[in-house]
């Protein structure tokens, strides 16, 4: 079974779960932006959760069906279209051989996740399909969908029609979008007026985000306590010596910017990192756009953990919306 | 100085650190640190850093303090990993459109262009560690009289081959991405195929020799 790409959108990539376990060799987890979207787009369509899908940003693709399927579209708000007629998003509907899917403008979010029945069956690397594009891995030919790809989609049985996720387990950004941030690593580096100026102050999603990272701008630049440069670091204070960046860490080379760094980010390197942004948040990050307004929020780890706990439940809330007969 | 000990990066990220200085002997105890963590349960990647190294768990660690006892122990004990022997030479254009920055660096450590290439050329350079983007390698023994600050605004995107330099640092790229880092030249070399096994050419211990090929002042 395949689907066809009759237009890719502005980057439309295969991803699934991600691929953990290879930081050694320089590559990070990657895998979808907003992992509940891709979690409970899959469920609606009767696969595993961790199944590849398509994750499109900001404009979505036109996609022509080679076979009968199920067909879930979710996370970011943007008309779903079926040979032109409406259909609803975090929803499961069938579609037939020759049937065209497209979309209308975003209204809300980023990032909507199309799962198929039978899931995205290109070739594994490294243990997932996920499209790794700056390391052309994963995916399809390592690389973000073009027009004329013909995708191949793994067989499986039509899911039920009309399964939809209840509206409370759909999560979106606020305005601002409240991040929790945990502070970390290089906190201490960072003035008190500068480490309370990071929660105060009001920022906004700046162009540059991406699957590597998100970079906000509109706070204050930061003042870094003084220090005796270190061997391999720059001069500059917002330098260290290179070590490992986990997903969520927040770098912010200058002192001027700061980058979350996201799914694809780069594994390492030499600037500081204040803190991380908590796992439980950041599927949300997947869903900002350019100039959305974000907040940091402060908490300490009891509260990052709780705050995980309660996401697995939503998860759990998730599966059991579903298993409920019909 | 790092402050030696184990901070948090997140929940179940951490990082050992050590006041140490920035030489091979003490990244071989890094190297030989990290396969032992590996083994233990519990852990789901080591990752050797410069004179650091990072720890991923499955699951939020429980007793912080007697990791870090158990981390002190292993540096204390010293155990050094070897260097694999295996050296791979790579051919240079420095300057021109590939080394934009070369220039910038021979301004910043007030070397001329010679006199850059041939310090840069002179050592065999042990790959430290492997890691910011697939297959890229951090390098170490580059003459500190070519050390200069990284760059305040990283370039959004460099080309994969690219030859750099920051602080004490040299390395080259092995795909495109963004970079803090002064960039003196470039390469035509593959540092990472996913098909093979493992999928990145060099891992720590292996050692990288660069030959100047062209010139373009």
């Amino acid at each position: 079974m395949t689907l066809e790409i009759v237009k890719p959108g502005l980057a439309t990539s295969i991803q699934d779960l991600g691929r953990p376990g290879y930081f050694h060799l320089g590559i990070p987890e990657g895998g979808a932006m907003d992992r509940l979207a891709l979690r409970a787009a899959n469920l609606l369509v009767g696969n595993d959760e961790d199944a590849a899908g398509l994750e499109a940003v900001f404009l979505g693709p036109e996609i022509k069906f080679g076979a009968e399927m199920t067909v879930a579209v979710t996370g970011g708000e943007m008309p779903i279209l079926l040979d032109g007629e409406p259909r609803d998003n975090w929803t499961s509907f069938n579609v037939m051989p020759g049937q065209t899917l497209s979309f209308g403008y975003l209204k809300a979010g980023a990032r909507i996740y199309i799962a198929v029945s039978g899931g995205i069956a290109t070739e594994p690397h490294l243990g997932s399909r996920s499209t790794y594009a700056i390391g052309a891995l994963g995916g399809f030919d390592g690389r973000a969908l073009a027009a004329g790809d013909v995708v191949p989609v793994g067989a499986a049985p039509l899911a039920e029609e009309g399964l939809s996720i209840p509206e409370a387990l759909r999560r979106g950004p606020g305005k601002p979008a409240e991040l929790r941030v945990l502070p970390g690593l290089y906190w201490h580096r960072l003035t008190e007026k500068s480490q309370a100026a990071f929660f105060d102050d009001a920022w906004t999603v700046a162009p540059e985000a991406d699957r590597m990272g998100y970079r906000f701008r509109g706070g204050q630049p930061m003042e870094f306590v003084d220090r005796e440069q270190p061997f391999g670091a720059g001069s500059d204070p917002s330098n260290i010596v290179d070590g490992c960046y986990s997903y969520g860490s927040i770098q912010v080379p200058g002192g001027l910017e700061p980058i979350v760094l996201h799914r694809d980010a780069v594994s390492g390197g030499g600037y500081f990192t204040l803190g991380a942004v908590i796992s439980a948040d950041m599927d949300l990050i997947g869903q900002l756009q350019p100039n959305a307004p974000v907040k940091f929020v402060r908490v300490d780890m009891e509260q990052a953990l709780a705050a995980r706990a309660e996401r697995k439940q939503i998860i759990e809330q998730l599966r059991e919306s579903l298993n409920q007969p019909g | 100085m790092a402050e030696t000990g184990l901070f948090p990066i997140g929940s179940r990220c951490f990082l050992y650190q050590v006041d140490c200085p920035f030489d091979l002997n003490h990244q071989r105890r890094f190297w030989a640190m990290a396969d032992a963590m590996a083994e233990r349960d519990g852990v789901a990647e080591a990752v050797p850093g410069m004179t650091n190294l990072t720890l991923r768990f499955e699951k939020v660690p429980e007793d912080l303090d007697a990791l870090e006892r158990d981390l002190q122990r292993l540096w204390v004990e010293g155990r050094q990993k070897d260097l694999t022997g295996k050296i791979l030479e790579i051919d240079i254009t420095y300057g021109g459109s590939g080394g934009p920055h070369l220039r910038e660096v021979c301004d910043l450590t007030g070397l001329n262009i010679d006199e850059v290439i041939s310090l840069h050329t002179a050592p065999d350079y042990v790959v430290f560690a492997v890691g910011s983007h697939a297959g890229y390698c951090y390098l170490g023994g580059l003459d500190p009289r070519l050390e200069t600050p990284r760059r305040k605004v990283p370039l959004q995107s460099l080309p994969g081959g690219s030859l750099s330099v920051a602080g004490l640092q040299t390395g080259v790229s092995a795909s495109a991405g963004p970079s803090g880092w002064n960039t003196i030249g470039a390469a035509d070399v593959s540092f990472f195929d996913p098909l093979s096994v493992p999928a990145a050419l060099l891992m720590p211990g292996d050692s990288i020799r660069f030959r100047a090929a062209e010139v373009i002042a």
